[in-house]
């Protein structure tokens, strides 16, 4: 009895260690977002181009809605030629949105011309609605939408080549391996 | 100490239920829309900050979430309703405060285990100790005699 209780100080101490060390390691808004295999959230937005883009003119299709903005780097710096590669490789197949969040226009576009505009389209979300209707809590924040308008995944920051291979994989059947 | 031991757990266990009932009946909400407004976007955590409310918050994002709360609030909905409408978007994260008394209890829960812990084992402790005995005549004898024989 008296090595037994011996034994309590491992039991006690080493899980609640494994919990704080864990808990270190992350970052709370890495949580699962509660939009996944949901639909996903209607929009209508005003794109750099002018134009009035909706989520409705994109149904029947997958899409990739990507937060970004110009004052985010190096992250969105980083995974814009990714985003690129994905347009140039599946072309009609995949549509890209690109949303400005809490950013100025001129600062986007100036961002496109040095970093090269890709060609998918961008919207401008002046009041963030749409960020808060995606649950977005920084850029870059990527959410992938299957053909039937279901959120199927949400990548926190940057994309790598890797990630988006894989997520689109869910969405694309062309993409699939 | 013995003694005291149901006394400390009477009052520890009072102390517990007054929680728990405050925490269940919480005092009636504020009446006016602005002031419900103003106490939900005190619960919702920025969602750009780091560990700030929407209401300490200069954030165009808590801006905005401050708008949705007075626009859901003159539409007629409740506070659970506009908690939920943020929640659906950023899950439980967005709150500050968890939801349910039951996790507020328990971390007077664990301290409360560790106090009846503690107690237990000091009553433990104090029974292993040996009873002090007085000294019988013979002892006492033999000690005396002991120290004469020292000093001489």
């Amino acid at each position: 009895m008296r090595r037994l209780r011996w034994l309590l100080v491992p039991v006690v101490v080493v899980p609640i260690g494994w919990l704080l060390f864990q808990g270190f390691d992350r970052d709370p808004r890495e949580l699962a977002s509660p939009l996944i295999e949901r639909p996903a959230p209607a929009w209508s937005l005003t794109t750099l181009d002018g134009a009035v883009l909706s989520s409705d003119d994109l149904a029947g299709r997958p899409y990739l809605v990507n937060f970004w903005a110009s004052w985010c780097v190096p992250a969105c710096v980083d995974e814009h030629p990714v985003l690129a590669a994905a347009q140039e490789r599946y072309g009609e197949q995949l549509t890209i949105v690109g949303v400005l969040y809490q950013d100025d226009p001129a600062d986007a576009r100036g961002f496109l011309d040095r970093y090269g505009d890709a060609g998918y389209d961008h919207v401008i979300d002046e009041d963030g609605t749409l960020a808060i209707d995606y649950g977005v809590t920084g850029p870059p924040e990527t959410f992938f939408v299957d053909a039937d308008g279901v959120v199927r995944h949400r990548q926190w920051g940057p994309l790598s080549e890797a990630s988006m291979a894989d997520q689109l994989a869910a969405i694309l059947p062309a993409a699939a391996r | 100490m013995t003694r005291w031991l149901p006394a400390i757990a009477a009052g520890c266990l009072l102390a517990l239920a007054t929680i728990a009932v405050v925490a269940t009946v919480r005092p009636a909400p504020p009446a006016t829309p602005a002031a419900r407004a103003d106490a939900l976007a005190a619960e919702l955590r920025c969602p750009d900050c780091q560990g700030l409310s929407v209401a300490d918050s200069p954030t165009s994002s808590a801006r905005e979430i401050r708008r949705q709360i007075d626009e859901l609030i003159a539409a007629g909905a409740s506070d659970d309703e506009v908690r939920a409408h943020f929640v659906a978007r950023y899950g439980e994260w967005i709150r500050l405060a968890p939801s349910g008394p039951a996790l507020w209890l328990l971390p007077f829960g664990v301290v409360l285990a560790g106090v009846a812990l503690l107690g237990a084992w000091l009553v433990r402790r104090r029974g292993e100790q040996p009873a002090q005995e007085p000294l019988s005549a013979e002892q006492r004898q033999r000690l005396h005699d002991e120290a004469e024989a020292l000093d001489a």
